[in-house]
């Protein structure tokens, strides 16, 4: 079958997260068949769909039918990758190399990557209707994107060449080099022999460059087909990401279907508060409950103000989710957070076989 | 090791828990004192800059109030900077190869990058011309990477001015009359989660002066008993009353859980991030 995959993407702490387990629960009730890679859910959210560890394998989850859910094991991931596009000798000897670590560990687009290779391979396998992928927060979301042709740079051999001052060079090459008598100054100076470390991991690393390049391209095609959606919140930070989204993404041809305006509140709460609280007699609670509601007002106008600004600017569809306390902990809550928008409509509508 | 009685603080927190925001308040407090401050940006985000009113930061501080002055790392002036001010390559040297040499080093080996982007507060610090040096430090794991960095350093290499330098730097990081950190929190449960993990490796590892949390985005409590509910009108009054109580109960779990040292208002409704920083620095300057 075809999968119609989804991508949930936006700035850190706008709930992301949570957005994609309930649009996955809310998919799923229709009937189609639907997995949800979830990125470092918070422990309410991983009990709730029944993910208590970091793994590959899809879950089923309890109290939904046709829903799977995985978590994103970034090391796992990139074992992977490293076992199918390099010699297993070369691979061997990768995750041993404490450089290697360090660049999945750190680089900011490793997670992001991985779960690109993770989104593809779910794609390929046939299984679902609907794949729902959250985004991992480094860049603002927008590494997710980008990772398949930054890793293509990273093991392209632009470093080695350098280093060495030769595309593909050979060891014997590699020996010449560190036997440059600069570079042993330069060793002198950094301490030990790093750099010649240093090379012959780029040398094992750019032996992967022909078969990663390739499948970024897959990566990047499939990102183009996916239907992007862009959470947000009416905070500087989010609202910054987001314009930096349709900036940034145009870019790449990709054009968000929409953005999900999260823990929106009624926006008839700013008339209201303008309006006197009748038929309460006691004035304290009067004077408490009017505080209250014009504080939250003010929050409702600054969130309507923000939500215009884009539609403006960006011409983009809104889908409002509203702020309920506590977060939404079991299956049926997930789904209630995403009944109210008509989100499952425009993404099973939009979509003709 | 240096002498210094400049004031090194570092600002971290999970993503969208207002780091910047804070830092901002921070430096914007300390700076109406009369101190000199010094606020450096380390997360390479517009936050910082938003925050202080300022246009874009650039490596060189830009005067951003009396007394405030503010600036980004960039890498290359820092790698330039770390090689000349803290190295010490000997004149004659092929500095401009080393310096592409500990480029590469930089995208590739542990520590390297991290030990050169936390070599200019530490910098500043030791230069002793401010009284106070206020960075905007990235998120928890990154954050973890730069302390760990002096670490690694003398882990990958055995000798050499790399190790030396790594080694005075984890002198003043450790030190706790120089250095603070402060994680910023919100009342929620990955913030909250990810700050008490984040403290547990820190402190295990030994890693810095034991981190201080500041609690931002706290909400006023309405004074409205929920028993009371229903003695209010139906619609907005009642709705947003209740999820008042909601929220006030959710925010009482998650400020029980953990211990901190001053809690910042939720500002509800305030527009700009240079008005957010400004309200949060009349607070910030009355408690810390």
């Amino acid at each position: 079958m075809t999968t119609h995959t989804i991508i949930v993407t936006g700035a850190g702490g706008v709930g992301k997260t949570t957005i994609s387990a309930a649009l996955a629960v809310a998919l799923a009730a229709t009937g189609l068949k639907t997995l949800v890679l979830t990125i470092d859910p918070a422990k309410r959210l991983a009990d709730a769909l029944g993910i208590e560890h970091i793994g590959d394998e899809p879950q089923r989850v309890e109290g939904a039918d046709n829903m799977w859910a995985a978590m994103l094991d970034v090391s796992a991931s990139w074992e992977a990758i490293i076992y199918r596009y390099a010699e297993p000798e070369v691979g061997d000897r990768l995750l041993v190399n404490p450089y290697f670590r360090a660049i999945a560990d750190r680089f900011p687009a490793a997670q992001a990557y991985a779960a690109g290779e993770r989104m593809a391979e779910y794609i390929e396998s046939h299984q679902y209707d609907v794949l729902i992928v959250d985004t991992p927060p480094s860049g603002g979301g927008i590494d997710f994107f980008t990772a398949p042709a930054r890793t293509g740079d990273l093991v392209s051999g632009k470093l080695l060449k350098w280093l060495t001052g030769s595309r593909i060079p050979g060891r014997s090459v590699l020996f010449r080099f560190t036997a440059k008598p600069m570079l042993k100054v330069a060793d002198t100076v950094l301490g030990g022999p790093m750099l010649s470390d240093v090379a012959d991991f780029l040398l094992d690393l750019s032996t992967m460059y022909a078969s990663l390049s390739a499948r970024s391209r897959t990566m990047e095609r499939y990102l183009q087909q996916a239907t992007t959606l862009i959470a947000t919140t009416a905070d500087p930070t989010p609202m910054h990401e987001t314009k930096r989204f349709f900036r940034e993404l145009s870019g790449i041809s990709i054009r968000p279907a929409g953005i999900i305006f999260n823990r929106t509140l009624p926006l008839d709460w700013v008339q209201a508060a303008t309006k006197p609280i009748r038929g309460v007699p006691d004035p304290d609670l009067r004077a408490r409950a009017r505080l209250n509601l014009r504080t939250w007002a003010t929050e409702a106008q600054r969130q309507g103000d923000a939500s215009a600004e884009l539609s403006a600017r960006y011409g983009a569809v809104m889908h409002r989710i509203g702020l309920v306390s506590p977060p939404p902990t079991t299956v049926d809550e997930l789904r209630g957070m995403i009944e109210e928008t008509d989100l499952v409509k425009e993404l099973t509508e939009d979509r003709t076989p | 090791m240096v002498m210094t009685s400049t004031r090194l603080i570092f600002i971290t927190g999970k993503g969208g828990t207002g780091k910047s925001a804070v830092t901002a308040a921070m430096a914007t407090a300390r700076a109406r004192r009369g101190e000199s401050v010094l606020a450096i940006d380390m997360a390479s985000s517009p936050g910082l800059a938003a925050h202080l009113g300022s246009r874009p930061l650039t490596y060189e501080p830009i005067e951003v109030r009396d007394g405030l002055f503010a600036m980004t790392i960039d890498r290359a002036a820092a790698l330039d900077e770390y090689l000349k001010l803290q190295l010490h390559v000997p004149r004659g040297a092929p500095t401009k190869q080393i310096a592409a040499a500990l480029s590469v080093l930089a995208e590739t080996a542990p520590g390297v990058r991290e030990i050169i982007s936390i070599g200019k507060p530490l910098y500043e610090t030791w230069k002793g011309t401010w009284d106070t040096v206020v960075v905007d430090a990235s998120s928890l794991g990154q954050f973890q990477s730069y302390m760990r960095a002096p670490r690694t350093i003398a882990q990958l290499v055995p000798t050499g001015a790399v190790r030396r330098q790594a080694s005075t730097m984890e002198t003043t990081l450790s030190d706790d009359d120089v250095t603070s950190v402060i994680i910023v929190s919100n009342p929620a449960e990955l913030p909250v989660n990810e700050t008490i993990e984040s403290i547990d490796v820190l402190t295990t590892e030994n890693l810095c002066p034991i981190p201080r949390v500041v609690m931002n985005r706290v909400l006023d409590i309405s004074g409205i008993d929920a028993s009371r509910l229903d003695e209010l009108p139906q619609g907005a009054v009642r709705d947003a009353a209740s999820l008042q109580i909601h929220l006030e109960d959710d925010q009482a779990i998650w400020l029980d859980t953990i211990d901190f040292m001053a809690s910042l208002p939720y500002l509800a409704g305030v527009f700009t991030p240079q008005e957010i920083s400004l309200q949060l620095s009349d607070v910030i300057g009355a408690i810390v």
